[in-house]
């Protein structure tokens, strides 16, 4: 800078002063340098990264095909194999079973394996020459491996709250629990707080931050829930108690006795 | 198939071990034992008989007997999957010509039902023997909600209880359910439960039910009805969902039966308490809208509303929306919905509240055998909507 200065004071010094633009525009041709400069490295950077971009679409679209066709092939194969039949002549009156045939699930998991290994192969393509590029100072790869953990931890989670929720739910509804939807939400919510939690931890995101107040909400939830039902409801539980208790009673006398018309038998 | 009657009153001299009847039966005491195989003697000659039992001392006690010891399986209320398997295999073994199974607390079969019984199979040449038990009328109410009207409306068999714990099998009968119930065994599901009538009318097989009069019904071991009823229900919805190609095709109803007036009588002068039944109901509704939108149609969730508004004595649940709420429940347990543990039991305060409506109707109108019989004919009046939603289940259904 002190070296322009110095030639541009060489330069005007015999000369009558020179008006103001002039100084404006040498002004406006060194802002143009920065920007052009800032310009190139940025077209640089996209020239470096561009091709990490192309191989991840690339890697995607090829293994999205080949998913395709390894998952139609196999839907033909197992079609003709009777593949559905017979899993459903050894299955026998299992509970946990899918809403789509066997087949179906077969060709899906195929095309999806095929999609996570083009993205795995894309992703790799892309962190290579991101990493050349020398612009960032972590590798892209293990974290998005992270993101993917934490999404599919939500997935879970989510899953899993609502499966006990309406466990609870229905098993507290037919105990005639009347406080059924309070129980259902509470377990929802402890489940769901825990979730997120699991999954800012595995994204290391908040550190400590998020242990503590997953500990302070958790432990929250878990009081009001008991201060609810320990004293707050305290004498709807006991009444729902001993009506539950006396209804059981009741039941087993009537199934002791075999008299007709006295009492009624399900079964 | 033998033509020789095996019955004492005919039996013919010149019996072949063609012409046996093995009988399987439950454990029992020895009282009970003995007492069976005293009216079973009585009912079939017994060089035509071959009793199955796990009893050793059997042997010791009915000399003149031929007994062969079976297998001993886990007890249970019913006939299990077990149970089939290892009658045809006594039954071929020892060549029967048909197979009696007698299920717990036999001994309270009189000597005339076990003879009907050994008759329809022996004699008449049917492939299945149903009893028809002469119970209290407020016995046996899961089989008066769901299993009768679904067996009835979807397999037009006329049987009263498909979930009979007695019943006669004819070879070929036992051969086709032994092959059903081995699925089971060979998944070590040896307590599932089939259902003989169901598997019969898709054979083709001839179906007969005889007069049984009156048994003491063996009670489930588990005696929480959130348990016993999503297994019981579960196991005939899948077995609904297993034979959908044979029940879609439209068949002729069976005849609705002759209604017993006399039991209504005895009914209506023992009132039961229904209020904890509505209570359960009322508890259900307020908390289990969310899941039950997801199965029933916004017209049964109406109908459910007003029902909830009822009062006690007035209580009534129409046999068409409990027809439409069953088969709904059918679609959603094929459908995978929501989880078919749920599924059931979100069903169980509904099947509460039908009971509820039942007694009510039994204690004041025509008797509950009348109202047994309405419900299985609303059954049949809606199986075109089950059907229609069983093909096209994303079709609007207001």
């Amino acid at each position: 800078m002190q070296t322009i200065l110095a030639a541009f004071y060489q330069q005007s010094a015999p000369q009558a002063p020179r008006p103001l633009y002039v100084d404006n525009a040498t002004l406006w041709r060194h802002m143009s340098d920065a920007l052009h400069q800032s310009l190139d490295r940025v077209l640089s950077l996209l020239i470096a990264v561009l091709p990490g971009i192309l191989a991840f679409f690339i890697a995607i679209g090829i293994f999205a095909l080949i998913g395709v066709i390894l998952a139609w092939l196999l839907r033909r194969g197992l079609s003709a194999a009777k593949f559905d039949d017979r899993v459903a002549r050894y299955r026998g009156n299992a509970d946990w079973t899918p809403m789509t045939t066997p087949t179906a699930i077969a060709g899906r998991a195929c095309f999806w394996v095929c999609m996570v290994i083009g993205l795995m192969i894309g992703v790799s393509a892309f962190d290579t020459s991101y990493a050349t590029a020398g612009v960032l100072p972590f590798p892209l790869l293990p974290y998005l491996v992270r993101i993917v953990g934490a999404t599919l931890i939500l997935i879970g989670g989510t899953i899993v709250a609502r499966f006990l929720a309406r466990s609870v739910l229905i098993g507290a509804v037919n105990i005639q629990l009347q406080y059924a939807r309070f129980l259902s939400l509470g377990i929802k919510w402890l489940v769901l707080v825990l979730t997120a939690a699991m999954a800012l931890a595995h994204l290391q995101i908040g550190g400590p931050i998020v242990e503590i107040a997953f500990g302070i909400l958790f432990g929250g939830i878990v009081l009001t829930l008991s201060l609810a039902v320990g004293l707050g409801s305290r004498g709807l539980v006991s009444r729902s108690l001993e009506s539950h208790v006396e209804r059981t009673n009741d039941q087993n006398a009537e199934r002791s006795t075999t008299g007709a018309g006295e009492s009624f038998r399900h079964f | 198939m033998a033509t020789a009657n095996p019955l004492p009153d005919a039996a013919s001299p010149t019996a072949t071990p063609d012409t046996r009847l093995l009988v399987l039966l439950a454990s029992l005491p020895q009282e009970q034992l003995t007492s069976v195989l005293g009216k079973l003697a009585a009912c079939v000659a017994p060089e035509n008989l071959l009793i199955a039992t796990s009893d050793e001392t059997v042997k010791t006690v009915r000399p003149d007997l031929h007994i062969v010891t079976a297998a001993t399986t886990k007890s249970t209320w019913t006939i299990t999957a077990a149970d089939y398997v290892s009658a045809f295999q006594l039954a071929q073994e020892n060549h029967a010509h048909a197979v009696l199974l007698l299920g717990p607390e036999c001994d309270s079969l009189s000597e005339r039902g076990l003879r009907n019984l050994a008759s329809a199979i022996m004699a008449d040449g049917s492939d299945l023997a149903m009893p028809l038990y002469d119970l209290p009328p407020r016995a046996g109410l899961v089989n008066s909600a769901i299993l009768y009207p679904l067996s009835r409306a979807l397999f037009a068999s006329a049987v009263r209880f498909p979930l009979a714990v007695d019943l006669g099998m004819s070879m070929r009968m036992a051969e086709r359910i032994s092959m059903a119930a081995q699925r089971f065994t060979n998944l070590n599901q040896p307590t599932a439960i089939l259902w003989p009538v169901n598997e019969a009318s898709a054979a083709g097989f001839t179906i007969s039910e005889v007069e049984a009069g009156a048994r003491i019904l063996p009670q489930p071991s588990e005696p929480d009805l959130n348990t016993v009823l999503p297994l019981v229900a579960g196991s005939l919805f899948a077995d609904i969902e297993a034979k959908a190609a044979f029940w879609q095709r439209a068949r002729q109803m069976p005849l609705e039966r002759n209604h017993q007036p006399a039991l209504a009588a005895s009914a209506a002068d023992n009132p039961t308490d229904i209020a904890p039944m509505l209570q359960a109901f009322r508890v259900a509704y307020t908390n289990l809208q969310e899941i039950w939108s997801l199965v029933l149609p916004p017209n049964s969730l109406l109908g459910l509303k007003r029902l909830s508004l009822m009062d006690g004595t007035a209580f009534r649940m129409p046999e068409s929306l409990w027809a439409r709420i069953v088969f709904d429940f059918v679609l959603a347990y094929r459908l995978r919905t929501i989880n078919r543990g749920h599924l059931l039991g979100a069903l169980i305060p509904l099947y509460l509240a039908w009971v509820a409506s039942h007694i009510n109707v039994s204690a004041t109108e025509t008797g509950p055998d009348h109202h047994i019989e309405a419900v299985a004919a609303a059954f049949a009046t809606e199986k075109p909507y089950l059907v229609a939603r069983w093909r096209w289940p994303d079709r609007f259904n207001p």
